[in-house]
């Protein structure tokens, strides 16, 4: 009965905990800390890298398997600029969006990891970083348009009477893409993870009962194995998912519908 | 023979419909059994295949690996080093995924990518070959123009040689012109000489003829060159 005595809360694996921090007098006693999300960032950044330097090959023509891998995403990412921006004026944010798409990839895949930490399912990074996206394309729109931008919350040929409404419907809309946003990757990636935290619990415990138990609990690894392969392809999905609504949000601000 | 037997079994079976009842479904049974596609795999083969997995060379080998693998797993797991909870449930399903994208993915990837990088390969190749066609073919025009300084050089000295006689025709031509106005000036003097002279040979002429004839008018010559007549004929 050992494994009853202490009982781990799914959500414990998202605690942010300090790792190393600063104690000193420095800055006006400021709390300088590196917490379990920092280094995992960090690892994501040094993969990220780690990768972009293997796919260059040693600037050799011929490309390896890893430059490959590189260029397929490369042109899905292109493709995506391509379609929900503009084909000419979108290629500017090209950049930015390829390196959103790796940013969120590597780092719901370092979150698949066992005995890792999934940052993002964290809402103050998810957040941060869907905030800075509409509000950068909330400025991208005044600077584009000036106070035309405001007709982005007028639906076209809808009645006078319903106006204000919609208005304000429009612009409830527009502030909750902050949000949504966010809220979709972080809800995604923090459900996964806890699905297979708790079904794993549940299995544990099955599975250390007794014998018999031991395989009845093979029925719900299968089901953990399939769910596993699922978060795998969540990974990629949401990254992907992330980067055509910001695409989308950006063709917003520069062409107001 | 064997047909015969196989005639023969039908044939009892038509006259004992109870037994062929009983035998028909079993005997269908056997042959689907037999006929299907499923490879049934030699155990033998599946267990030496899980033993080919283990690191080691020797049997021996792979027995203390087995061995030391179960030895540290019990010594990490009794000294708590390594804590079995849901975790492990959790990271043995999430590394079986990983195994497995990376047993059935990678191979599809790799052939893929190198499909990839080979017709990366070809395209450059070709790119290659192509260049060093292009070089050859230059090569083998430039080879053609390898003679072109003596030819310059002969064209060049047949197109002064050329001036040359151009220049002498051109002088001969002048003389020409210079010998044919100099004769057309001669031959017009020679004319006009002519026709002075060929004048004063015929006032001569007259002028004789007229003096004559005044001199025969006069009867003391025409009396005279009688005379002189009738003498000469006169001495024959």
């Amino acid at each position: 009965m050992r494994h009853f005595n202490f009982v781990l809360s799914p959500l414990d694996q998202f605690e942010i905990r300090d790792l190393f921090s600063i104690n000193a007098n420095l800055l006006g006693n400021i709390h300088l800390s590196l917490t379990n999300i920092g280094l995992y960032l960090s690892i994501g950044l040094f993969l990220a890298l780690s990768y972009s330097l293997l796919a260059t090959n040693n600037n050799k023509i011929i490309p390896n398997s890893w430059s490959i891998s590189q260029e397929s995403i490369y042109a899905t990412v292109h493709s995506i600029v391509i379609n929900q921006l503009n084909p000419t004026k979108g290629q500017l944010y090209f950049p930015f969006i390829y390196a959103l798409f790796i940013f969120i990839l590597v780092n719901n895949l370092i979150g698949l990891v066992p005995y890792s930490f999934a940052s993002t399912s964290h809402f103050i990074l998810t957040f941060s970083m869907s905030f800075t996206i509409v509000l950068g394309a909330t400025f991208l729109g005044f600077q584009k348009h000036g106070l035309k931008f405001f007709s982005l919350f007028v639906p076209s040929g809808c009645p006078l009477a319903l106006l204000p409404l919609l208005v304000l419907i429009e612009f409830i809309s527009y502030l909750s893409r902050n949000v949504s946003l966010g809220l979709r990757l972080a809800a995604n990636i923090l459900s996964g993870h806890m699905l297979l935290s708790i079904l794993s619990g549940f299995t544990y415990n099955i599975m250390t009962s007794g014998i018999l138990f031991f395989f009845i609990g093979l029925v719900p690894l299968a089901f953990i194995i399939a769910f596993s392969g699922l978060e795998l392809a969540i990974a990629f999905i949401q990254a992907q998912v992330f980067i055509v609504l910001a695409c989308s949000y950006i063709k917003d601000g520069l062409d107001l519908h | 023979m064997a047909s015969r037997l196989a005639k023969s079994a039908i044939g009892a079976a038509r006259l004992r419909p109870t037994v062929s009842r009983n035998v028909a479904p079993i005997a269908n049974l056997t042959v689907s059994r037999s006929a299907s596609n499923v490879p049934t795999e030699d155990p033998k083969k599946k267990a030496q295949s899980i033993l080919d997995a283990l690191p080691g060379n020797s049997l021996v080998s792979k027995t203390a690996t087995l061995s030391a693998a179960a030895g540290l797993s019990i010594a990490a797991i009794s000294n708590e080093l390594y804590v079995m909870n849901e975790e492990t449930v959790a990271a043995f399903c999430l590394l079986s995924v990983f195994t497995a994208a990376a047993k059935y993915g990678g191979p599809m990837y790799r052939e893929w990518a190198e499909g990839q990088v080979q017709k990366h390969k070809d395209i450059l190749n070709a790119a290659r070959a192509d260049h060093t066609n292009a070089v050859k073919s230059r090569m083998d025009n430039v080879q053609e123009l390898a003679g072109v300084v003596e030819v310059t050089k002969q064209l060049f000295a047949v197109s002064k040689e050329t001036a040359q006689l151009e220049a002498q025709a051109y002088e001969l031509e002048q003389r020409t012109a210079l010998a044919h106005e100099a004769k057309q000036a001669l031959d017009s003097w020679v004319r006009y000489e002519g026709q002075v002279k060929q004048r004063q040979q015929r006032e001569l002429a007259e002028s004789v003829i007229g003096k004559i004839q005044k001199e025969l008018e006069n009867p003391k010559v025409l009396q005279q060159i009688l005379q002189q007549s009738v003498a000469d004929v006169e001495r024959k």
